[in-house]
Parts: C-alpha cells; sequence; structure tokens
C-alpha cells in the first residue's frame, strides 16, 4: 500500500484534479466518476483498450469537448485550484495554458516559422527578433531546431512525419503553456521518430506537466511517473508507474498489463 | 520443358510473378485492356469534340476575321446594315457583368459557407443547406424575369439614387456609379448573376470545408484560436485550391450565363460612359438576341466571332487560375 499512500500525499500538491467527474456524448455517459490527479512536471500516462475513455478524459482538459454540441461534462475538474468547467471560463486563455498533440502530425498550411509564430501571434505582440527568438526557442526544446534552421521559410507539410509531429510538440510550447496533452503522439510514427519523441519527453517534463495518452503500455512504462489505467470509462487504478507495472492492486489492471486481456 | 526454360530466361523474381498471374488468369488482363482501352477512347473523345468545335467556330468566323482582323475588338460600332462589326460592347459587358458577380458572390459564399460548417446550429445546417441549392435549381429565364419585372424597378427607385449619392461622390470610382438611374444595365446583371452563382460557389466552398480534417482544425483551436482565425488562417489556406475551384466554376456560369443577362442588361450596342448604371451587352445576349435574323454572311460571321472570343475568354480564365493555384502552391513551399 505504500506507494499509493505516496501517490495520496502527492494528490494534495496537484496541479490539476478529477473529482467526481463525469462525461456525456449526448446521452450516453462516457466518464464514470472520475477521481485523479494530475502532478505538475509530472508526466502522467492514461492507459487502457480501445473505447475506455482515455482520450475523451484528455481532452477535458482543455474543453475540446467545447467544440461539439451534445457533450458535455459535470462534476469538478480543478487547475491551480480553478474549476475549469466554469461556463464562465475564457476557453481561449485556457486553451493557452494546456497546449495539445494529435495522433497525427497536423502542421498548418504555412511555413515551418509560421506553423510555431501563429499561436504565439494570438496572445501576444511579439517584436520581431522577440518573435524569432521565441520561434528558436521552441524548435530547440522540441529538438528540431538544428534539422530545420536553414529552412524555417519552407512548408510545414514538407517534413517528414516524425518531424512533423515535433514541430507540433514545437508549436504547442511556443505559447509557453503549463501542461502538454498528447493524445497518442507516436501512433502514427516509426520506432526510431518514436523513440526521439519519448526522449523530448522525458526532457520537457522539467517545465511542463505532461499527460499523456497511449496505447502502448511499454511506452506508458518507460516515460510516465504515474499511470492511470481505465476501463469502460471508469478509472480502475491510478498509481505511481512502477507500482501500477510492478504491483498492480487489482486484478483488472494486472490482466491488462500483462496481456491477458486488452 | 519450354515453360521452365522461359522462367529461366526471365530477369527477375517479380517479372516472374507478373507472367505468372498472367497465366492463370488470363479474362483479368484481357478486361483490364479493354477497359483501358475503352475509357481512354472517351478520353480522348472529349478532346476531338473540343478541338472540332474550336475548329468550326474559327471556319465559321472566318469572313469577319479576315475582315476586321484585330480591329474586331476594339472597334464598338455594331451595325448590321452597314455590315460594320466591333467586339468591344458585349466583350466590355460580359467581363464587367462577370467581374461584379464575382466580387459581389465570393464573400457571401465564403460567409455562407463558414456559417454553414462552423457556426451554424446542427439542426438549421441541412434545410439552410438544401435553401441555398435550391437556388441553383431556379430556371434562369425566370431569374430573368424576376430582375426585369421585380429587381430592377426597385433597383433604380432606391438602390441606383443611393449608390449615386454615396459612392458616386468618390473619386476615381464616381464615375462608375454615375448617371440615370435606370433599373436595367450592367450593374443589374452583375448584381443578378451574383444571385445565380451563389449557390454554386458556396456549395463547393461548403464542400471543401467540411473535407478539412477535424484534427488540424481542433490543433488550431487547441491554440486558443477564435473561429475566425481558425477558418482565415487554417481551414481556408488549407482548403485554396478547392475554394478557387468553385470561384471558377461560378465565373464560368457567369460568363457563359444567357437568359437571365439578356432580361437585365439593356441589349444596346453603345458605349458612351463608365457608368455601370448604362445599358450595355454582353457576348451572350448579343448571340440570343441577334442569331435568328442575322443574315448569312457577315453579320452570321461576326455573332459566330463572337463565340469564339467567349470560348477563348473562359479558356484564358482556366489558364489564369491554374496559374495562380500554381504560384499559390509555390508561396506555400508544397
Amino acid at each position: 500500500m505504500e506507494p499509493h499512500n505516496e501517490a495520496v500525499a502527492a494528490a494534495q500538491q496537484a496541479q490539476i484534479e478529477f473529482r467526481n467527474f463525469n462525461f456525456y456524448y449526448g446521452d450516453y455517459h462516457a466518464l464514470r466518476n472520475i477521481n485523479l490527479p494530475i502532478h505538475r512536471c509530472r508526466v502522467t500516462a492514461f492507459i487502457g483498450p480501445s473505447g475506455c475513455g482515455k482520450s475523451t478524459l484528455l481532452r477535458t482538459i482543455n474543453r475540446m469537448y467545447d467544440l461539439y454540441p451534445n457533450q458535455r461534462a459535470d462534476g469538478e475538474l480543478l487547475m491551480n485550484g480553478r474549476n475549469l468547467l466554469d461556463p464562465k471560463m475564457d476557453v481561449a486563455a485556457l486553451r493557452a495554458r494546456v497546449g495539445m498533440v494529435f495522433q497525427k502530425p497536423t502542421p498548418f498550411p504555412m511555413s515551418i516559422y509560421d506553423n510555431i509564430a501563429f499561436g504565439v501571434r494570438l496572445h501576444e505582440r511579439l517584436s520581431r527578433g522577440d518573435m524569432e527568438a521565441r520561434v528558436e526557442w521552441a524548435l530547440r526544446k522540441a529538438a528540431l531546431w538544428d534539422e530545420v534552421k536553414s529552412k524555417l521559410k519552407a512548408s510545414g507539410t514538407s517534413l517528414s512525419g516524425g518531424q512533423q509531429q515535433r514541430l507540433c510538440i514545437a508549436r504547442g510550447i511556443a505559447v509557453k503553456p503549463e501542461v502538454l496533452l498528447l493524445d497518442e503522439p507516436t501512433s502514427a510514427l516509426d520506432p526510431i521518430s518514436t523513440g526521439r519523441i519519448e526522449e523530448l519527453i522525458d526532457e520537457l517534463k522539467s517545465e511542463f506537466t505532461i499527460v499523456i495518452v497511449t496505447h502502448n503500455m511499454q511506452q506508458a512504462a518507460r516515460i510516465s511517473d504515474y499511470t492511470a489505467y481505465m476501463y469502460l470509462g471508469e478509472l480502475i487504478e491510478f498509481g505511481v508507474t512502477d507500482s501500477i507495472f510492478l504491483k498492480p492492486q487489482r486484478p483488472e489492471t494486472e490482466r491488462y498489463i500483462t496481456g491477458r486481456f486488452g | 520443358m519450354q515453360e521452365r526454360v522461359r522462367r529461366a530466361a526471365l530477369p527477375s523474381a517479380h517479372e516472374d510473378a507478373g507472367s505468372a498471374s498472367r497465366q492463370h488468369r488470363p479474362n483479368e488482363s484481357w478486361g483490364d485492356r479493354l477497359f483501358g482501352g475503352l475509357a481512354g477512347g472517351l478520353a480522348v473523345l472529349a478532346l476531338v469534340l473540343l478541338g472540332g468545335i474550336l475548329v468550326a467556330l474559327t471556319i465559321a468566323s472566318w469572313p469577319s476575321i479576315q475582315k476586321f482582323g484585330i480591329g474586331f475588338l476594339f472597334s464598338a460600332e455594331w451595325n448590321p446594315p452597314a455590315e460594320k462589326f466591333g467586339a468591344l460592347v458585349p466583350v466590355y459587358g460580359t467581363l464587367v457583368t462577370s467581374a461584379i458577380a464575382l466580387i459581389l458572390a465570393v464573400p457571401v459564399s465564403l460567409g455562407i459557407a463558414i456559417f454553414l460548417t462552423e457556426l451554424s446550429p446542427v439542426w438549421l445546417r441541412r434545410p439552410l443547406g438544401t435553401a441555398i441549392e435550391l437556388l441553383a435549381a431556379i430556371p434562369s429565364i425566370v431569374y430573368g424575369m424576376w430582375g426585369l419585372l421585380v429587381f430592377a424597378p426597385l433597383f433604380a427607385q432606391h438602390i441606383e439614387p443611393a449608390l449615386a449619392s454615396t459612392l458616386g461622390k468618390l473619386p476615381l470610382v464616381g464615375a462608375l456609379f454615375d448617371g440615370p438611374p435606370l433599373g436595367i444595365g450592367l450593374l443589374c446583371a452583375g448584381i443578378i448573376l451574383a444571385v445565380m452563382i451563389v449557390p454554386y460557389i458556396s456549395a463547393v466552398m461548403r464542400d471543401v470545408f467540411e473535407l478539412t480534417p477535424a484534427m488540424l482544425k481542433e490543433s488550431a483551436y487547441g491554440l486558443g484560436s477564435t473561429t475566425w482565425e481558425v477558418m482565415w488562417s487554417v481551414v481556408i489556406p488549407y482548403t485554396r485550391n478547392g475554394l478557387i475551384g468553385g470561384i471558377m466554376l461560378g465565373l464560368g456560369r457567369a460568363l457563359g450565363e444567357t437568359m437571365a443577362v439578356t432580361f437585365v442588361i439593356g441589349n444596346t450596342n453603345f458605349l458612351s460612359s463608365p457608368s455601370l448604371f448604362l445599358p450595355g451587352n454582353s457576348i451572350t445576349s448579343a448571340l440570343a438576341n441577334e442569331f435568328a435574323e442575322a443574315d448569312p454572311g457577315l453579320h452570321t460571321s461576326a455573332l459566330m466571332e463572337l463565340g469564339l472570343i467567349l470560348f477563348l475568354i473562359t479558356l484564358v480564365v482556366l489558364m489564369f487560375s491554374r496559374l495562380l493555384l500554381a504560384r499559390l502552391n509555390r508561396a506555400a513551399g508544397a
């Protein structure tokens, strides 16, 4: 039980916290009574079989579901103590603090430079020199600078898949968010690109709180500090990654991570 | 034995597999060849027809081409009894009415498409989309009658005086909105054309907006963009080929529209001032009005040459749009 106590103790200083959180697609009750802390400057992985609700849970943190009618949430979702579900919440400002990267690279139809500068321009007025510095900073953070510094004017779509995904990470970082949401960021990439993204996540966690959804349990074990196992819209188990993978408390979790199911 | 020798002579395993499958399923290859030939033949047929029409038009307009030469394009005189013909007025009318139609229809269509894909409540999308598509189902002669009997009088009474007292006072563009409010004229024809091409352009724009991957839009929203920023900076650049295609479809229709324009353009071959309030003529309405009464000879030949010019204008517009696309794609680095 000791690691779990540790987790509970850490929950006191969680940056994001789900409390009695429910989510609905129309009449379908997709997430049931989720209680979960997400820790500052740590990597938290959501794992579970397809359709368990892990992506749905991730997408509530930047209120992406707002774009779609008939999707709604209740309960509490606290970030730095404020309830993000508050209808008066400024969603654009929230999204500036919570960056997101998707399953497939989604470079915008513009140059590499503008891909990074796009998000910054939405929220800040920077001089030309400051903007150039910011773009370089973000590209260096995303370990892409050396590969693109000579062709910042080239189209974002001209890069390889792995480079495009790092471009998307750089784009998310450039607005200086507190939290990065990664929705299966390596599922469309080859093993070498995947390795680079994983190294990158490890470096980024010193500055950003990272939440990652992954289908790949080895990946969750390699890169995350905390793991949440979900099944059929419920949070089955949450704890320090090592204890989840080595000594799962619940038999369902053990069956999933040992590959007997899922 | 023969088979083995043949196989040994084959250079690679890949080709070997190909030849084996061909031997096992000879029908497939035969069917493919037939299908390929048929499809290719039809494609060539379309080209032959296009060339045939071009040749036939050129032959029929040859007497006029010989008589007037390049001056045909620059002469505003159209006098059948004197056998003097110049295409300036109808060509000008066609270009100006189509330009007015595009200037008005493109922003409106863009707004409709953005509303239908991004802003409209879901229950309203289908009925509204269908209603706009129904605009395309109205026969053009109905637009013409409506334009002549309903719109033109209203236009002359209310809109033209208002335009003359506002835009007409500006330097440079003022001359375009000057003169007697007659109702029928170039501006009226351009507006009717705009209404007619809005459904085409907006339907294409809506379709290409819907093809934009949801993940791309979510990426932009995820950075904190507003709907407008997502549309303007991400969706419109992403779909620009389709958007330009839609605009060209509308322009093609505006250039070729005959019936509605004939009703409201005024059908005079005089061009005395740059005012858009004045009646004029377009290539298509000149053809529609005069062809039945034209004497065989120079008059018919001049009308044929007008048709040829319209054909060439459309061709140039198409090629220009290709060039524009190529330049845009190069600018985006794609």
